[in-house]
Formats: structure tokens, sequence, C-alpha cells
């Protein structure tokens, strides 16, 4: 009796110990960002580290404002996620609906072809792309980082599987009574389908916040740049890196998506493993 | 019945894109400046708001001009005032400027040029990197702009604007190499600590390896930084320059794996193996704090830089240091050898598309064509001219305070006359450099013998690059 | 799988097919609308660039100037490319530190948050999953910070320890581990959801069942959690194998590649051919034999692991 309650109470605190472990090196480097972009420049390297300094200050974030304007900078990552994520939205919504709702010929090649380019890693296009772009004269403008990314085949796949599982009798009494099929989309699939799109909506927003290898290749001009470049900029040989600057950058960066992962924690969660599971 | 769908899929599938590659990326080729510019005088002129030789049919260049360069050379421009004596004369022109780093100028710049879009109409370019990108394509030719100045610059900086003739690039700067020291370090250490001594003292690089070892005892300071594992290959490209070898040969063929590039590795391991040197990584904040310590935290006590490494020293990474530092000539490799190399140095480069081509070569002329500007420069931040006529000028043989009043000046200019012809920089540069400081790397770090590293970067160098 | 519907008309003649099958497509008409604008820009953006990836990867090409053909030259090449291999091996010795390692962190998480013992599931599972959002540069950069050799928080705590301080991004293996660390730390809480959503599947039945007939908390654990939680384990693996080979905002702003090439990875070799040395040919060619070398493994990893799921 004694024994096995020892032995719960050691499980209990291995468990307990493993996860405040695990959640303190998740943890840390979020602090030290913090603690970083609230320092003055010359107490970053001091040792021993100092974790708050007692001359914490807003300075960083204020020159990130006045040399950078970072909240433009915001702004245009925004506006580029915004707009990636409901183009995107759109097109996997329309597509995995006709793969789901429909039966035509070809229809399983094409999906099969589809999927198959999952495989491909993106390297393979990068060059090409740019081409692409280039001769569009896109580049430096957002348009490279909203249009190639709405045929995403992963997206797709996932709109048609969650497409498949609403049932056949709102659509097929709508046809009865005469409404056309692009009505029949926008009126009944649609709002059934919210969640999956919430859900979808937010991992495509947040793969556009943070990607950075996009924006390497297609923004020039620092007016046109995100987050992820500015913090990237940030750094380099000749001229200091400004730490706390960068940190402040960083941090920056994360609050929106924090904020909206906060609240949409449950259809984040659902997106992410809906491919796990129904996959 | 499925395969066959399949097929006909890709059969329209290829279709469709054999028809959407008919959309053939544009070829640009460089085009001359128009003759009718002709390039102002050069003499020594006030700044009198007086239009030069005006050129014959063009009148005075207007619009806007774009430069991209980083935040040292910007603040170069504008500290010394040269902006507004050329806005005085061109009233015209409307100078902006874009801070990128040096890394970010080579990624964006090439981009840029081969996009046809999006370049500047003038880009500063460190002569590392300068030959790769007029190799490129999309630069402006600026042959018959430079012509009078091709014998009143260092000889050296013309080699990487060259390509096949035509120049496409105007010098600014050049990077004579020096011996920085830390006088405080090196009078704890018990050695003498002026100039000429210490010029003696070091006057090859086994010398400055005796000198380093004395140091380490007597102070405990790591001799100079030359971090192993994530080497940059930079003071390895001077020592090789110092001796006119490089990473190929006149002849175009890969020297990489020379005896004597070896044995100049072999040097310098030797540095390494007897723990003289500190492991911080250039250019990063480590680095900067160690040379700025002061003696009870063992700062760093030399360093083999270019001229333009005063400069960051006094402005931003050691101001506290004022006093402390002397400078004295690099070793040679042997007794009586060259003791003067160059390291960095850059160049205005003018894009083939920009569209105020006249105004931007109003700028780059007026910036380093004219004697008083380079010198008002290099008052304000020790940017070494690369036009000769400016060595002429009395600023050149003031003293320096913040190397003890010594007078340093002279130095650098004596540096500069001596300069081998190396071949270290090229078209092929970036790759280069990436395989020998790979091959440092492993060297330094005791991974591979400097023979073995070396042959292995010649190799690949010469696979990819094509050179025999 | 969807498919479609096999009309068993097969004696008709030739003509009569494709009319009946013209039929079928103006039937479907509607589906071919909804699905074309998905499709189309695939084919501008997906196909296009592969295939013209392909032809590129028989040339040599700067960007500007003339496309020159060189045919298989590319790959002669490649095969002798000091660096491509090592960025494969690379693949496999990061693939080798963090996949099994991180997999089973997720799932030993995922079990521990799942078990009625611990309270603030919610709390942890958030606390877990933050490094996920965290963008990758900021990341990269903190951790640059932290794992300094001389100032770095790291190994000030492990000095506290009397631990000596660690080349972490001053060695081979020292880089690599660092980079597994960015890794796992990112990514560990998004595999832990999903392993949390797997288990969550699994009808609390039958471990009980198992518990009551007699086994053990670990024997339950191994023999009935384990294999009913194959599909997303798979899923999870699958995903990280393709990662570590995928890696390059991690690795760009941590290591860059190095020290000595320890930490390139495929991606970052082409990218750097492409965008630093302009060799777009060769970039091309080295992302088309990366792409066969991963596709041959992918098939491979099915097959095997297919085999044991039965």
């Amino acid at each position: 009796m004694l024994t096995r309650r020892l032995s719960l109470w050691l499980t209990d605190a291995l468990m307990y110990g493993l996860l405040i472990g695990v959640s303190i090196f998740m943890i840390l480097p979020f602090i030290w960002m913090v603690s970083t972009s609230l320092k003055p420049a010359d107490e970053i390297f001091a040792i021993p580290p100092i974790i708050i300094s007692s001359h914490s200050s807003l300075k960083a974030y204020a020159y990130l404002q006045e040399q950078y304007n970072i909240l433009g900078i915001v702004r245009n990552t925004f506006v580029i996620a915004f707009s990636a994520t409901i183009l995107r939205l759109f097109f996997c919504a329309l597509g995995g609906y006709g793969f789901a709702k429909f039966r035509f010929p070809g229809q399983g090649a094409l999906f099969a072809f589809l999927l198959g380019t999952l495989v491909i890693p993106s390297a393979v296009t990068l060059v090409p792309i740019y081409i692409i772009m280039r001769n569009l004269k896109w580049i430096d403008t957002f348009w490279p980082l909203i249009i190639p990314g709405a045929a995403n085949a992963f997206g797709i796949f996932f709109m048609r599987q969650y497409t498949m599982s609403v049932s056949n009798e709102l659509m097929d009494a709508a046809r009865i009574d005469g409404a056309g099929e692009f009505t029949i989309f926008w009126r009944i699939i649609l709002p059934i389908i919210a969640p999956g799109l919430t859900s979808l909506g937010l991992i495509f927003f947040m793969g556009s916040w943070n990607d950075f290898i996009g924006p390497l290749i297609y923004l020039k001009s620092p007016e046109h740049f995100t987050l992820p470049l500015i913090i990237r900029s940030l750094v380099g040989p000749v001229g200091r890196t400004v730490y706390d600057v960068q940190m402040a950058a960083s941090v920056i960066s994360l609050i929106p998506l924090l904020i909206i992962f906060l609240i949409f924690q449950r259809r984040f969660v659902e997106g992410i493993t809906a491919g796990a599971i129904k996959g | 019945m499925l395969g066959k769908k399949i097929f006909n899929l890709m059969g329209i599938t290829l279709l469709i894109a054999v028809m959407l590659s008919a959309c053939a990326p544009a070829t640009t080729a460089a085009t001359q400046p128009p003759a009718t510019s002709a390039p102002a005088s050069t003499s020594v002129v006030t700044e009198a708001p007086v239009a030069t030789e005006a050129p014959t049919a063009a009148a005075k260049p207007s619009g806007k001009v774009t430069i991209w360069m980083w935040k040292a050379a910007h603040e170069t421009l504008t500290k010394s005032g040269v902006l507004d004596a050329f806005k005085k004369e061109y009233p015209d022109v409307e100078v902006e400027v874009v801070e990128y780093a040096p890394t970010d100028v080579y990624q964006k710049l090439p981009l840029a040029l081969q996009a046809g879009t999006g370049a500047p109409d003038i880009s500063l370019v460190e002569n590392s990197h300068l030959a790769q990108i007029v190799a490129l394509g999309g630069l402006t030719d600026m042959t018959e702009w430079v012509k009078p100045y091709l014998d009143k610059m260092n000889a050296y900086k013309w080699a990487d604007a060259k390509l096949d003739d035509k120049y496409y690039a105007m010098p600014w700067d050049s990077g004579p190499v020096v011996f920085y020291y830390r006088r405080d370090v090196f009078d704890a250490a018990g050695l003498p600590s002026d100039p000429d001594s210490v010029s003696k003292a070091v006057a090859t690089w086994d010398d400055y390896f005796n000198v380093c070892k004395t140091i380490m005892e007597k102070t405990g300071s790591a001799c100079f930084s030359n971090n192993k594992a994530n080497n940059y290959g930079r003071l390895y490209e001077m020592m090789l320059w110092q001796q006119g070898l490089g990473y190929y040969n006149a002849e175009g063929k890969v020297t990489v794996d020379s005896p004597e590039n070896i044995a100049t590795l072999e040097t310098l391991k030797k540095f390494w193996d007897a723990n003289l040197t500190s492991d911080q990584l250039e250019w990063t904040d480590g680095w900067y704090a160690e040379l700025a310590a002061d003696t009870t935290a063992k700062p760093i006590a030399t360093l083999v830089e270019a001229a333009w490494m005063g400069a960051f020293l006094k402005g931003w990474i050691a101001p506290g240091t004022e006093g402390k530092w002397g400078v004295a000539l690099m070793p040679a490799m042997a007794e009586g050898q060259v003791r003067a190399a160059n390291d960095g140095g850059s160049a205005f480069v003018i894009p083939e598309q920009s569209q105020n081509k006249e105004a931007a070569w109003a700028l780059t002329e007026f910036l380093f064509g004219r004697v008083e500007n380079q010198v008002a420069m290099f008052k304000s931040s020790d940017f070494f001219p690369s036009l000769e006529a400016a060595y002429a000028d009395p600023v050149f043989s003031e003293p320096d305070p913040f190397f003890a009043n010594e007078a340093v000046r002279p130095i650098y200019v004596d540096v500069v006359k001596d300069v081998p012809i190396a071949f270290v920089y090229g078209p092929h540069y970036p790759e280069m450099n990436g395989f020998v400081a790979t091959a440092i790397q492993k060297v330094a770090t005791g991974e591979m013998s400097a023979a073995d590293a070396l042959k292995e970067a010649a190799d690949s160098i010469r696979s990819q690059t094509g050179m025999p | 799988m969807a498919e479609t519907i096999i009309m068993p008309h097969s004696h008709l003649s030739p003509i009569a097919k494709l009319r009946r099958k013209g039929i079928e497509i103006f039937k479907a008409r509607w589906a071919y609308l909804f699905i074309s604008p998905f499709y189309i820009l695939f084919l501008i953006f997906g196909v296009y660039p592969i295939l013209f990836s392909l032809y590129l990867s028989f040339t040599e090409w700067k960007g500007l100037g003339p496309i020159k053909f060189v045919g298989l030259r590319n790959f002669e090449l490649l095969l002798k490319d000091k660096v491509f291999w090592q960025s494969m091996t690379n693949g496999v010795f990061l693939f080798v530190l963090y996949v099994p390692l991180m997999t089973f962190m997720a799932l030993v998480l995922a079990v521990i948050l799942n078990s009625k013992r611990v309270r603030g599931f919610r709390f942890f599972r958030t606390l877990l999953f933050i490094p996920y959002i965290m963008n990758i540069v900021a990341a990269g950069f903190t951790f640059r910070l932290m794992l300094n050799q001389k100032y770095g928080l790291v190994n000030a705590m492990l000095g506290i320890f009397h631990i000596a301080p660690v080349p972490w991004l001053e060695s081979v293996w020292g880089g690599r581990v660092s980079l597994c660390l960015l890794v796992i730390w990112a990514w560990l809480g998004y595999n832990m959801v999903i392993m949390l959503a797997g288990l969550q599947t699994i009808p609390s039945e039958l471990t009980e069942a198992a518990l009551i007939d007699g086994a053990s908390s670990a024997q339950a654990f191994l023999y009935v959690t384990i294999p009913l939680m194959r599909p997303v384990i798979l899923f999870s693996v699958v995903l990280s194998t393709m990662g570590s080979f995928n890696l390059f905002s991690e690795i760009y702003n941590l290591t860059n590649g190095g020290p000595m090439n320890a930490t390139i990875t495929p991606v970052i070799d082409i990218f750097n051919q492409a965008f630093g040395n302009f060799r777009l040919g060769y970039a091309s060619a080295m992302a088309y034999l990366y792409f066969i070398i991963l596709f041959a493994l992918t098939l491979v990893q099915f097959r095997y692991f297919g085999q044991q799921a039965d």
C-alpha cells in the first residue's frame, strides 16, 4: 500500500518534473528575447548574463519606429499574410469542394497528380518561379508572396477531406429548389466548412507571417520589407549587430501571432491534427 | 483506364508548359554612355558653385540618384559634407541613400541586375565582390568616363573593375594593410611600444610569433583573433596578397594548393597550435568587446588590418581606448620581403538599367575624382582614397590622437604604394573564398593538414569553376 | 481516393465512346469550373516551374545573358561535388540526431498531458506549443545569442554546474547539436499536439481493459497505446524526415551551413549556388538530383513502414 502510494507519487513528480523542465526549455528563449530587447546595448554581453536589467527601457522599440518605421513593416506583413490567406482559402475551398462533391472524368488522375507534387521539394521550383516573377515585373512587389501560394496542395487536400464529410442532402435539396451551383457553394457549403477554413486559415496566416525565404528573394526596398526580413537585416558585419533592436523586432513579430493563437487555440489545434488523424 | 488518363493529362500539361516556355527571358547587353558627355576636369578647385567646363551637348544632369551603400559609407558622405557640396554644384540632382549591409547588397544587386528592374542608380561594392558582379553583366560601361583616372588611382584597383578591356566601376577607397597594436598591452608585457620598435620587432611573421608568445606569457592577452571553426579567411588572404600570390595566377591556373600557399597557411597554423589567438569571430559583438576591453580584461593585443579599421576602432568599436593604440608595418613573410597588402576597398558601379546615368556619374566623379572631396571623406572616416593625388594634402601628415599622436597616415600612404599585384579577388572570389575558408577551418580545428585541406579546396574549385 | 464512375459501355464504337465522354464532361462542367482557378495557378506556378527547372538543369546560366546548353555536365560535376554530398549526409545526421528524440519526447509529453494525473492541461499545452508560432529568424538569432561560447546564457548556466563552456557554434558536432536544439525547440510542441490528438482518439476502455487484465501501466502503454498510435507516429516521423532535409531558415539564421559545412542541407546549397554563385543551371540540376534521392528514400520508408503496419 505504501509502496504503491510512493511509486504513484514518484511517477507524478517525474511527470511534472519533465513537463516543467521542457516548458522552461521552451520559454527560456522568449524570456531572453524580451530581456535583451529591454537592455541597453552594452549590457547584452555582460558576464555573468543579466536577465533583468536595471536600465530597462523601451529605447530599442522607439528606435525601430524612428529608423525603420516598424509599424509600416507590421502593416506590410499583415497585408501580405491576410491577402495570401484569403486567396488561398478561397482557391482551396472551391477546388476542394469540386474534388469532394463531384464526379467527373479525370478526377482521380488530376488529384493524384496534385498530391504527387507535394513530394517535390520547393527548392526545385525556386529558380523558375523567380524567373517567372521577373518576367512579370513582380520583383519588389507583394504579388510573388500572394499569388503562387494560392495553389497550395496541402490546402486543397485538407479542404477536400473536410468537405467530404458534409452531408449531400443539403446540396441535393438546394439543387431541387433550383439554386445555381455557385450559390450552393457560397451560401450552403461555405458556412458549414467555416471551422475547417478557420483552422486552415490560421496555419496559412502564420506561415505567411513568418515566411522568410520568399521575402528574402523578392522584396528589395526597405519600405516593402516584412518582419522576418527586418530582423535579418539588423545583422551584418561592418556595423554592429544591434541585438537589442533585433530582439525588439522579434518581440513585435511575435505579439500579434500570440494574440491570434490564444484566441483561436482550438481551431489551430484542429487544423494541425486533422492532417494526422483524418489523413 | 486510370493509367491512360494520367498519360493524357501529362500530355496536356506538357503542351501548356511548352507554350508557356515561349516567354524566354530577355537578354541585356551593356551599352556605351553617350559620347557627348565629357568628364569634368579634376583640378583642385574650391567649392565655388561654378559649373566646370560644361559638357558639349548635355545640360547639367538632373534627376534623382539612388545609392545603395552600407551605414559606414553613408555616414562618411553626410558627415564629411561632400553631399552638401555636391548639392551646391548640382542643384538639380537629388541624392537618396538606401542603407544595406554588404552581404545584402551582394544578394540584392545581382538579383536586381538579373531581373532588369529594381537596381539603384549607383551601388557601392567591395573589391572582393566587384569582379563577380562585373562578370554577371548588367552594369554600365564606364570606360570613356574613367579614362582620365586610369593612371591617377592605385593601379591594383582597376583589375577588378575591368572586363574585356572595358571598365565598369570607379574606385573609392583602398585598404592598405598595417599592423595595429595596443601600446598598453605591449607595455605590460615589457615590450617597447613605440611604432618604430614595434615595426622592427615584428619584421617577419616568425618574429611576430615570438612577440605573441611573450605577450601571452606576460599578460595572458591573445595576440589577435582568428576564429577556428568559422574563419572567414581574410587574414590568410592578406598574407597571400603581400607575397603577390592568390587563389590563382596570371595564367588563370588555380594556385590554392601551390607549395607557397600551403606554406603560408602553415605559418598561420603555428599561432593556433600555440594557443596565441582568441577564438572570437570577426565582426561579432564578442570580437568588438575584446578589442575595446582595457588591460584588466585581457584585450586583443594586435590586429593586422586595413586602414579603414582605424576609423572603425575610433568611431564605434573601441572609442574608449583612445591613445592606447599604435600603428606599425605588417610583418613580412621573410626577411626583406614586402610588408604591404590590401584588404577590401570599394567602388561605385552604375547599373545599366539606371535612368539617371549622367547624374550618377556626375556624383561618382565629384566624390572620387576630386581631391578635395576624397580628402574631406578621409578626414571624417579614414576611408583611404584610391586617388593618389590626394596624398599630397596636409591631412596625410597629421598626427592622430587616437594613436597617441602618431603620424599614422604617412604609413598608409607608404604601404599603399608597396601593395603588390595579387590574385585574391576576381570573378570567382566568393566561391573560392568559400572553399578555402572551409579548408582553413579544417586546418585550424586540427581536422586536416594544410596540404590536404588546400588540395581538397583546390580540386573543388577546379571542377566547379573549370579553371585548370 | 475518389474515382470516376466506370461506365459499362465498352461495346460501343469509339465515336460513341467519345461522345459519351463529352457528355460526361459537359455534365460535370461545374466541377471543372470549381477546380480550375486552383488548377490553373497550379499549372503555372507548380508544374511549369518543375519542367522549366528540368530544362535548366541541362544548361549553364547566370540569370542574365544567353542560356548555354551543356548536356549532362552539371550532373557530372554534381557527382564530384563534395559539398553537395556533405549536405546529403548532413541530412542523415540531422535526421538521426533529432527525429527519434523529438518523436519520442512528443509522445511521452503527450501521454503525460493526456493522463488524468496532471493538472493544467491547457496551460502546458499552450506553453509547449508557443515556439511553433515564433518567427524562425528571430528564434535563430536568439539561439545564436544564447549559445555564444563566451557570452551566452547557456554556457553561463552550465558554468554554475562547473561544466566547461561548450563550443556550441564553434565545432562540427556542436553546430549540428545546436541546430537540432533549435529544431526540436521549434517543433516539439507541434508534434506533441499531433500525438495528443491521436491519443484522444484511442478509447480509454482499451487501456482500462488491459489494466484490468493485469497489465502494468508500462505494458499497457507499450502493447496497447503505441500500436494504436502507429499511423499518427508515422505521420509525425514522415513530416520530420522531410523536414530534416528541407531545413532552410533555421540554418540560414543560426549557422549558415557552418562550421565547415557541418550544417549545410541540400536546400541551403541550392540557394547558395543559385543566388550566391549565380549558377542557375547547376542549382537546378542539384535540385533535381536531390529530389530524385529524396523520392527514392520516401518510397523506401513507406515500403518499410507499410509492411510493418500491415
